[in-house]
């Protein structure tokens, strides 16, 4: 009978628990959009690696996150090549330029990644396609997500980057990331050509795939004894693992958007428990009566539980509707890649039950008081 | 509503002693239930905690990138027209501060050197080498108004010798005292720390005189010809817009001069353009008032219902709906205040712990104070006028 009871007393003041619905509901998705916020940073950090191809990473052990990446000799990503589990080692160079034709005659830094267009490291569509026009000489690719501030990004434009003249040859669908305002790819030697003095022979990262089978981790061990000292490999795996932990703990993103969900959880709690408890306020003669007739107090406690239950479920539901759809607009308007992940899913869902449990023992300590003999 | 005719035309006597300052009404009916009291200000005042975080987040967000332009002791600042924004490296030739020096109404002209991309400080706890921000300035030619920089600028005149930021992020090991440290390869003396804080550019702050600036970037016979900031002070009683002008008319058109408010806007609009800070947070706030609202609706619904029969007896007895109505709004406003006072107060708190935690510097500001006040209130009584429909309707002889 808890639950049908708990149904009656909900659906017995219609408007009021559609409030409580709206307010269960803002609660849950604001969860949602904190935890979107948190998750999406950290993504937007491995943006270009979830769209470069590798098995292993080679790196400077000064490496720090993508954007402080180090640097190391080619020499030592050219012992790898030759490996027996190598198929592919591919250089990639970083570099930050003055795009000297920015709106309103502003000279923002463009962030230039050079590679080899023949090596296809890079994995989007758009890029694939135009691999012949990086071969033009002083000619680049640019990022559709490059901000306005650098002006029109028209093919065939052409604009001093540097102190070069180059072409943008067309535009790229990657993202920028957290790389800059403003990516360029270039292929190697008009890369060199752009960051005269630097050369080729320092890289910053060193692509490397595997021949097919070959296991991952092993190989990373193995490889990792041949490239010798100043450089470290990583996994994909571990990778990830570690752009996360920099954006998560070494920014101030984790406090920012942790503590942002931790009060739109208490703000949770608060709106549920605010109307149950009014609920049970309101039909404290009611309950008292069933404690007189012998109802024990576990079963009204069950009852309260099932409405503070029913209320989040509730407003779950929809909450998930409108944070797909915040989701899609954040994507959008921030450039962020915030996504839905099922684990997120069920951990939003968890933190709801938890929300309707704590609320829960909070309205109780008003039923437990509902005396019979002082109710009438 | 022709119940009755006035009270005051027939019993003035009676009216005037019966009716009593408005505010201890709503105030009574406040404090009539306290566990319904707490219950309310626990509610509304996590949703204007909640108002309070983000709005807090939002300007520590854009006051990160602004306390070092705000720290610069000058009047008119002048930078190459090309800058688009504080934190990249645009220099311009030294020769124009000298110019300037020379236009009437300008006292001093100072260069600063700032670098972004090429110090990098070894942590000495560690060893970890990570990129840090570097401003470089003539210690006889103060630039900051920080006291701290400003007390140990003679002891930066020794070759190598640094001030750091001991509220850099701490994987930079500067927050732990240290007394030596590497910057580029060099052994570099600490001669003693300010309070920064890192942006979302830099982690840590290293601060040094010109000479060690130009010998660590470019070696020991590195020049100072080429400028990234001069900082001017305009002589007190000069109109500071007038100088400005003729400063504009006397040097190129290669660099950019601005006041000090203008530099400050100049960077608060490009922060505002190109990050997400702004509609992230307002986002949180607006979840913040709408969740207040409800929470306020349903307080005040809830009460109004319960005091349903006082109403109608003050009704039935001649009190006029708009004596109800100030009644009930300005009880919604007492409601609002008892979530605020509280709310506020632990936000400070907050603020203080999570600013140290997240070296953000996030502070209660006069601004923030305003605004979060104003959502309260304004949402506590906009709730209270759709929940008051139902005592404006209260018919006396229905209620009993």
């Amino acid at each position: 009978m808890k639950v049908p009871l708990a149904w009656r007393i909900l659906t017995y003041d219609k408007r009021r628990t559609a409030l409580a619905l709206i307010g269960i509901f803002m609660a849950i998705l604001l969860v949602f959009v904190e935890l979107g916020f948190f998750y999406a940073v950290p993504r937007g950090g491995l943006l270009l690696y979830d769209n470069t191809r590798f098995d292993l990473l080679l790196v400077s052990d000064q490496y720090e996150y993508q954007a402080q990446p180090g640097a190391f000799p080619l020499s030592r990503l050219d012992r790898l090549r030759s490996a027996a589990e190598v198929q592919e080692a591919t250089p990639i160079y970083f570099g930050f330029a003055k795009w000297k034709g920015g709106e309103g005659g502003v000279w923002p830094d463009v962030f230039v990644i050079g590679f080899d267009p023949a090596s296809h490291v890079f994995i989007p569509e758009s890029i694939d396609r135009q691999l012949s026009v990086l071969g033009k000489t002083d000619t680049l690719l640019v990022d559709s997500a490059t901000r306005p501030i650098f002006g029109p990004l028209d093919t065939g434009r052409v604009v001093e980057v540097g102190a070069r003249n180059e072409t943008i040859g067309g535009q790229y669908i990657l993202g920028t990331g957290f790389m800059g305002l403003g990516v360029a790819l270039a292929s190697a030697p008009n890369f060199a050509r752009l960051f005269q003095g630097r050369g080729l022979d320092i890289v910053n990262l060193g692509a490397i795939v595997l021949k097919p089978g070959v296991d991952a981790d092993r190989a990373a061990a193995d490889l990792a004894q041949a490239s010798g000292p100043g450089t470290r490999i990583f996994t994909r795996h571990e990778l990830e693992a570690h752009e996360t932990a920099y954006w998560t703990t070494r920014t101030s993103v984790g406090i920012i958007f942790g503590s942002g969900l931790l009060i739109s959880f208490v703000v949770g709690i608060m709106i549920v428990y605010q109307i149950v408890s009014t609920q049970v306020g309101r039909q404290l003669p009611q309950f008292a009566t069933l404690k007189a007739i012998g109802y024990p107090d576990r079963l009204l406690v069950a009852t309260v539980g099932a409405m503070s239950l029913l209320i989040v479920v509730a407003g779950f539901i929809p909450a998930l509707a409108a944070a797909l759809g915040l989701y899609s607009v954040i994507r959008e308007q921030t450039l962020l890649p915030v996504t839905m992940s099922e684990t997120r899913l069920f951990a939003v869902f968890g933190a709801a039950l938890g929300m309707a449990l704590v609320s829960a023992l909070l309205s109780v300590g008003a039923l437990r008081r509902a005396d019979p003999a002082d109710v009438f | 509503m022709s119940v009755a005719p006035s009270p005051q035309r027939h019993r003035p006597g009676l009216a005037a002693g019966l009716q009593p300052k408005s505010v201890p009404l709503a105030w009574r009916n406040l404090l009539a239930n306290k566990p319904r009291l707490f219950r309310s200000a626990s509610g509304i005042g996590f949703s204007v905690l909640l108002m309070l975080m983000q709005l807090g987040f939002e300007q520590a967000f854009f006051d990160s990138s602004l306390e070092v332009i705000r720290g610069l002791d000058g009047d008119i600042l002048v930078q190459s027209i090309h800058k688009y924004q504080f934190a990249t490296r645009d220099p311009f030739p030294r020769a124009v501060l000298d110019t300037a020096g020379k236009v009437p109404g300008v006292t001093s002209v100072r260069p600063l050197y700032v670098d972004w991309f090429d110090f990098f400080w070894k942590n000495p706890f560690d060893g970890k080498v990570f990129l840090v921000r570097a401003f470089g300035f003539d210690p006889d030619q103060p630039v900051f108004s920080f006291p701290e920089v400003n007390a140990n600028r003679e002891k930066l005149k020794d070759a190598n010798t640094v001030l750091i930021d001991r509220r850099a992020r701490r994987f930079l090991g500067m927050d732990r005292d240290p007394a030596e440290a590497e910057l580029n390869d060099s052994k570099v003396k600490i001669a003693g720390s300010f309070a920064l804080g890192p942006d979302f550019q830099s982690d840590g702050t290293v601060i040094m005189s010109d000479r060690t600036f130009a010998s660590l970037l470019r070696g020991p016979a590195g020049n100072l010809s080429e400028v990234d900031l001069g900082v001017i002070e305009v002589s007190s009683g000069e109109d500071v817009a007038a100088v400005r002008q003729a400063l504009s008319k006397a040097l190129p058109n290669t660099v950019a001069i601005f006041t000090k408010p203008q530099l400050i806007e100049f960077e608060r609009k490009f922060q505002a353009d190109v990050s997400s800070a702004g509609p992230i947070f307002w986002m949180g706030t607006i979840v913040g008032f709408v969740v207040g609202m409800l929470i306020s609706y349903q307080v005040t619904y809830t009460d109004l219902a319960d005091q349903l029969p006082q109403y109608a007896t003050l009704k039935a007895i001649g009190y006029r709906t708009g004596y109800l109505l100030r009644v009930v709004l300005e009880q919604a406003a007492c409601n609002a205040l008892a979530g605020w006072v509280p709310a506020w107060l632990v936000s400070i708190v907050l603020y203080y712990f999570i600013g140290r935690l997240a070296l953000l510097p996030l502070r209660m500001s006069v601004n923030v104070t305003l605004v979060s006040l104003g959502l309260t209130v304004g949402m506590c009584l906009i709730s209270a006028v759709f929940a008051v429909k139902r005592v404006i309707q209260a018919d006396p002889a229905e209620v009993f």
